[in-house]
Formats: structure tokens, C-alpha cells, sequence
């Protein structure tokens, strides 16, 4: 069951008198549960596609249905409360807030919206997603006085909080060495797995997009390539001319 | 509105702290200038009613008016039994009653004069002068002598007068006639100001005798109570009281006509076009003198408060501007919060949260550093000889600040920030998420 639908997506940028056409009528299905690589080169747009399925973007045309809802018609208000409720973001920067400490990060989007949980439940949760994350000890350190790697562990703690069905990472280990670049993608694969959460990150290493169930090549904001693993690439090239 | 919101917007504070110091200096330096003149305003009316009614031996003046039937009027109160009656059922309390009498005069000695008001108390036993009056020269020995006069330094250097010289005034008598009377310089007193320069003390039955008063009679009835905010409600219950028992009063609530500074003014020109028969008294308070002091006050207070929007209007620019730079530091913050599912209102809220709490806590400590400089400034003794001692509370600068008044001066504050930085505010609140999250700072 597709819970990501894109209908030929197309997005255009001014740059300075010219347009510049950054997404050029993109379409495909994401499953449920799904842990995607976005793969391509700088420029691809990559970035521009996450920003869209993320809602944080509006495509130039085409269509963002996701779980069943289109998502062209929404008020700013509306897609800000879609954001909260469906989605959890991974950012390349961990952009975690720097006067809250690691707990008070993982619990803010808690804090947001008007769903409500028992303080009991909240705290058992954000508990078990520390030790998930294993950043129990840092829970009253500030990111400043975190390392790169662990940044990252608090972003992906805080994008699970609210249970969103969907998270997005554009590039999540692009500012980390490879060893724990490895990690941070090992850490959400496993999390894919327990929670069924359907992961898309974007990234440019390849070595990392082959751990993905599903990856989608883009190149000059074009789709090259959408296959799942041990999907035949010549056959995957068909189907997105088709 | 989540806590999370203002907790965000306070613990922002920290960062940029020197930033944040000076903004929150410049806010607590205005507000302690305000607050100090405020504070100064506050006391000065009081200070200076109550100097005035320590010199004048009063707070509320009771003058009795006789019409003759050539049409004269002499100032006059001959019997005041009637009075008390009427102070007695009014219920009303009072700290002391002086009986005093008052002439213009011109002095003369060797060849030089002066003109001056000479108000005769009973000085030996008048106990609010010895308390506000600094004799430069001469003893209160001298002044039970029944000729004694009390001069000030200005006026003594300009007769160039010494204690026990003779000096001879020239006044009238109630009815009008010239007379003369021989005084002698029992005491010079320090020039405190420009009132207190122009009294001149003498003993109340001399005075009577020169201008035609038996030694029991006098021109006026000055009450002293415990309060000096007392004095209205005092003057209006007395009123009214006289007016029940049948007294003839001058209507103590008169229009100010042109050319009347006071109330006490207004109630004079109006009298003189007034026709009665027998006496008819008027009832007037030390606040009814000093009109034009509360007119001062409105000046510094309305000063101080354009000193206020002027200086805000110089840090509004500033945090104006501070904000707008905030802004474009925490572009990508603003993005991310957005992303995570923060509504534009809290965004904007962020914002107006951090600026209120930088001017509460500026105003706060503008106004707890003006308490300070209050009590400090409260300490120097000014002495009594001080040429602004009527503004002052026993040689002593002094204070008094309405709440109100500073509550009033936060909350200008406060709104004036909220103003500065809700343009900055909505700014960030219009940004689009992908847009702040795409920016490299």
C-alpha cells in the first residue's frame, strides 16, 4: 500500500529574471514501512523532493498525496498540523534547538499541536527512545556539548517522538565521518524495523544508498532510476520511462 | 499557547548576552531616570505644601472679611468661639490652632526701605517655626521680646540691619488708615528660598496694636492637622459645617477667572465683588495657595515622560534593529521549528516573548536601581539653610513614587518593545520553512 504518492511533480525556481526548473515532472509510489535512498549528484533534486514530500515545499505542479490525502489544497495552518502529526524530520545540520537541553529536544514537538499524552507516558517514551538511541547519560547536556554522531542520535530521537508514519533525512550523514555515518543509518534501518516507520533519506554516498529496501536516482531533477533491492536495473530504467 | 514557547524566547536571552546587557541597560537606564524624577515629582507637591504650611503655621486657613457700611472691608476675626463650635461639630481633628495677623509694610532704617509681609504669631511659644526657621544671628531669647522682629539675611543686608537695631514700618492700619510702628531686629534668619526670604515674624499683639486689632482679635485661623492630605476634606466638612450654623462663607469652590493663578486668587476676585453685611469668612487650604506647584509637578511629570518616549524611541531603533538581526541569526532555527510543526503565530510569539521579557527585565531593574538612587540620594542632608529646602523634606531630597505611576512606565515600555520588535517578529512568522532551511547561516 502506497503511503507516498507523487504525480508528476515539478518545481521551478527564480534566479534572478530566469526560472530554474529544479524538479521536472517526477512521479512515484513509496510503501509503507519502506526504508528509501533518495540517491543522486548535487543538484539533482534531491533536496527539492524531500522539501515537498515534507510539505515544507509546494511543487510547482503535479500532485503530493500522501496516506491517502492530497496535500495541494491545504492552508499553511492545515500542513503545519499534517507536518506534526505525520512527519518527523532528520536534518544534515541535526538543526537541534541550542538553549534546550538533549530531553527538552526530544520532547518539543511533544509540546506542539494539541495532541496530549499523560506526563507518564510521555516520559517512558522519550526515555525508551534515548536508550534506543543510546544517549541515556546525555540527557541533561546541551548539543553544544555533544559530538556530531550523537547530534544526529537526538535529531532522529526527536523526529520518532510524536510517532509520525513518515520520516524524512536529507542527507543524515553528510556532516558525519563514514564509521558513524554507518551508524546513524544502521540506527535507522533498526528503527524501520521496530516501529515500521517508512524512512526516506536523501544522500549522495553511495556505499550507503545500497542499504536501502528502495532506491530512487535522480538526476537533473529527473527519476533515472526506482527499484527495490536485487531489482534489476535495466528493468527499473523501463518502468520509469514507461 | 504551548509553555514550550515562552521558555524558548526566555533561555534565548542567554544567548548574546552582551547584546542583550546592553539593550536591557539602555531600557533599565531610562527607566531609572524616569522613575528618579517620578519619584521626585511625587514628594515635591507634598514637600513643599508642608514647608509652605510650617511658614504659614497651617493647612487650612480660616479669614473672617467685615464690610463696613461705606462699603470698606477689613480682614478680621474678632470673636472666634463660633469657629471652634463649628471645627467642634464637624467631628473634625486637628494637631494645633495659631492665630496670626498680617500686614504689608514698608521697613525703614537709616535711610533704606523694603516692603514686606509681616505675620504676627505668638513667637515665643510658636513651636513649627522654631523647627523650620535657621537663625543666622540673634537668639529665640530675643524674640519674647513684644517688639521682636524676625528678618531674613536678604532683607537685613539690604537695610543692612543688625539684631537690636530699630527699624520703623510704615503699614495700615484694617480700616485703611497710615500708621507706623516701631520694631526691633530680634533674630536674622538663613534666606531658605524665595518665600522664606519674604517673611518677616513679629509678635502677634504688637502687630495687632499697629494695625488697629485689640490684642485678641487677629486676621486669620490657622489649623494644623496631622495629615497634610487631610487638608481638603478638612476645608470642605468645616464648610459645611459653618455653613449650618449660619455664617456667611465665601464659596470655596469659585471658577478661575482670567488673570487668577490659584483657587485662593479666584476666591479673592471674586469677593471683591460681593456685597454682605457683618462678616463673612473664607475657608481655603495651603493646596488652594500652592495651585501653581501642582502645575509644576504636571510640568516635570509630563517632561519626564516625553524624556521617556524619547529615549524609547532611541532603543526602540535599536532593538528594532537587534531583533531584525536575530532574525536572519536564526533563520534556520525558525525553519526547523516550522518543519517540526510550529505555526506561524508561535514563531511570531517567540519573538514578542523574548522581547517582553528583555523589558520586564530591564524596566525591573531600571526601577530597582532607582529605589536605590533614591534612598541613597535621601541620605545627604541638604541642611536646613539649603536654598531649595522647600522642595525638601527636613534638609532631605525626598521620594515618593506612586505605584501606579511606575506600573504605568513598565507597561510603556513593555508595549513600546512589543512594537519595536513585532515587525522583525512577523518577518520571521512569514518565512517559509524550506526557504529558512535552505539559507547557509
Amino acid at each position: 500500500m502506497a503511503i507516498i504518492e507523487i504525480h508528476d511533480v515539478k518545481k521551478n525556481y527564480p534566479l534572478g529574471k530566469v526560472e530554474v526548473q529544479a524538479v521536472k515532472g517526477v512521479s512515484f509510489l513509496i510503501e509503507k514501512g519502506d526504508f528509501i535512498s533518495i540517491a543522486g549528484p548535487s543538484g539533482s533534486g534531491k533536496t527539492t523532493i524531500l522539501n515537498m514530500i515534507g510539505l515544507i515545499d509546494k511543487p510547482t505542479a503535479g500532485e503530493v498525496i500522501i496516506d491517502g490525502k492530497a496535500t495541494s489544497g491545504l492552508s499553511d495552518k492545515e500542513l503545519t498540523r499534517f507536518r506534526h502529526e505525520v512527519l518527523g524530520f532528520i536534518f544534515q545540520s541535526f538543526n537541534l534547538i541550542p538553549v534546550l537541553n538533549v530531553w527538552e529536544n526530544i520532547e518539543f514537538p511533544l509540546l506542539l499541536g494539541k495532541t496530549r499524552i499523560t506526563k507518564e507516558e510521555k516520559n517512558s517514551w522519550i526515555d525508551w527512545l534515548m536508550a534506543e538511541v543510546g544517549l541515556t547519560e546525555w540527557k541533561t547536556h546541551k548539543p553544544n556539548e555533544l559530538s556530531g554522531g550523537q547530534r544526529q542520535r537526538v535529531a532522529i530521537a526527536r523526529a520518532l517522538v510524536t510517532k509520525p508514519q513518515i520520516v524524512l533525512a536529507d542527507e543524515p550523514t553528510a556532516n558525519l565521518d563514514s564509521a558513524t555515518g554507518e551508524q546513524i543509518i544502521e540506527l535507522m534501518k533498526k528503527i524501520n524495523r521496530e516501529l515500521e516507520t517508512t524512512f526516506i533519506f536523501s544522500t549522495h554516498d553511495a556505499k550507503i544508498v545500497e542499504i536501502a529496501d528502495h532506491i530512487i536516482r535522480l538526476r537533473d531533477g529527473t527519476v533515472t532510476e526506482n527499484r527495490r533491492r536485487g531489482e534489476d536495473v535495466a528493468a527499473s530504467a523501463t518502468t520509469v520511462e514507461e | 499557547m504551548n509553555k514550550v514557547i515562552p521558555r524558548i524566547a526566555l533561555r534565548n536571552l542567554s544567548r548574546q548576552k552582551k547584546r542583550n546587557i546592553l539593550l536591557g541597560g539602555a531600557i533599565a537606564f531610562s527607566i531609572m531616570i524616569v522613575t528618579l524624577v517620578n519619584g521626585f515629582t511625587g514628594a515635591f507637591i507634598e514637600n513643599v505644601s508642608e514647608n509652605f504650611a510650617y511658614l504659614m503655621a497651617g493647612h487650612v486657613f480660616i479669614q473672617g472679611s467685615e464690610r463696613t457700611a461705606s462699603g470698606k472691608k477689613i480682614s478680621a476675626i474678632r470673636d472666634d468661639s463660633i469657629i471652634f463650635d463649628a471645627i467642634a461639630n464637624s467631628g473634625i481633628k486637628y494637631k494645633t490652632a495659631t492665630r496670626s495677623s498680617e500686614a504689608s509694610a514698608t521697613l525703614v532704617f537709616e535711610g533704606k526701605s523694603t516692603s514686606q509681609n509681616l505675620t504676627g504669631f505668638d513667637l515665643e511659644n510658636s513651636g513649627f517655626l522654631r523647627e523650620r526657621l535657621v537663625l543666622k544671628q540673634g537668639t529665640w531669647d530675643a524674640v519674647k521680646a513684644p517688639d521682636a522682629l524676625i528678618i531674613s539675611e536678604k532683607v537685613a543686608k539690604k537695610l543692612n540691619v543688625l539684631p537690636g537695631d530699630r527699624v520703623t514700618a510704615r503699614l495700615q492700619t484694617v480700616t485703611g488708615q497710615n500708621n507706623i510702628a516701631d520694631f526691633t531686629i530680634a533674630a536674622i534668619s538663613v534666606d531658605s528660598s524665595i518665600i522664606g526670604s519674604a517673611m518677616t515674624y513679629v509678635n502677634l499683639s504688637y502687630l495687632n496694636e499697629a494695625i488697629g486689632l485689640k490684642p485678641d482679635e487677629y486676621t486669620s485661623l490657622n489649623l494644623m492637622l496631622d495629615d497634610l492630605k487631610d487638608s481638603a476634606p478638612f476645608a470642605d466638612r468645616l464648610y459645611t459645617s459653618m455653613k449650618g450654623m449660619g455664617l456667611q462663607l465665601f464659596d470655596r469652590n469659585q471658577k478661575n477667572e482670567s488673570g487668577s493663578t490659584t483657587p485662593f486668587q479666584a476666591m479673592l476676585q471674586s469677593q471683591n465683588k460681593e456685597t454682605w453685611e457683618g462678616v463673612k469668612y473664607r475657608v481655603y487650604t495651603i493646596d488652594d495657595v500652592l495651585s501653581q506647584a501642582k502645575q509644576i509637578v504636571i510640568a516635570l511629570d509630563t517632561a519626564s515622560t516625553v524624556v521617556l518616549i524619547v529615549l524609547f524611541t532611541i532603543i526602540m531603533i535599536g532593538i528594532a534593529n537587534t531583533f531584525r538581526m536575530v532574525m536572519y541569526e536564526r533563520i534556520k532555527e525558525i525553519g526547523t521549528m516550522r518543519a517540526l510543526g510550529v505555526q506561524r503565530g508561535e514563531i511570531r510569539s517567540l519573538f514578542l516573548y523574548e522581547a517582553l521579557f528583555l523589558a520586564l527585565g530591564g524596566a525591573l531593574a531600571g526601577i530597582i536601581l532607582a529605589l536605590l538612587g533614591m534612598n541613597i540620594l535621601q541620605l545627604i542632608n541638604f541642611g536646613m539653610d539649603s536654598p531649595a529646602f522647600l522642595i525638601m523634606k527636613n534638609g532631605h531630597l525626598s521620594f515618593s513614587l506612586p505605584p501606579l505611576r511606575a506600573i504605568g512606565n513598565i507597561a510603556i515600555i513593555a508595549v513600546l518593545t512589543l512594537v519595536s520588535a513585532f515587525f522583525p517578529a512577523r518577518a520571521a512568522a512569514k518565512m517559509e520553512p524550506a526557504e529558512a532551511l535552505r539559507t547557509l547561516k
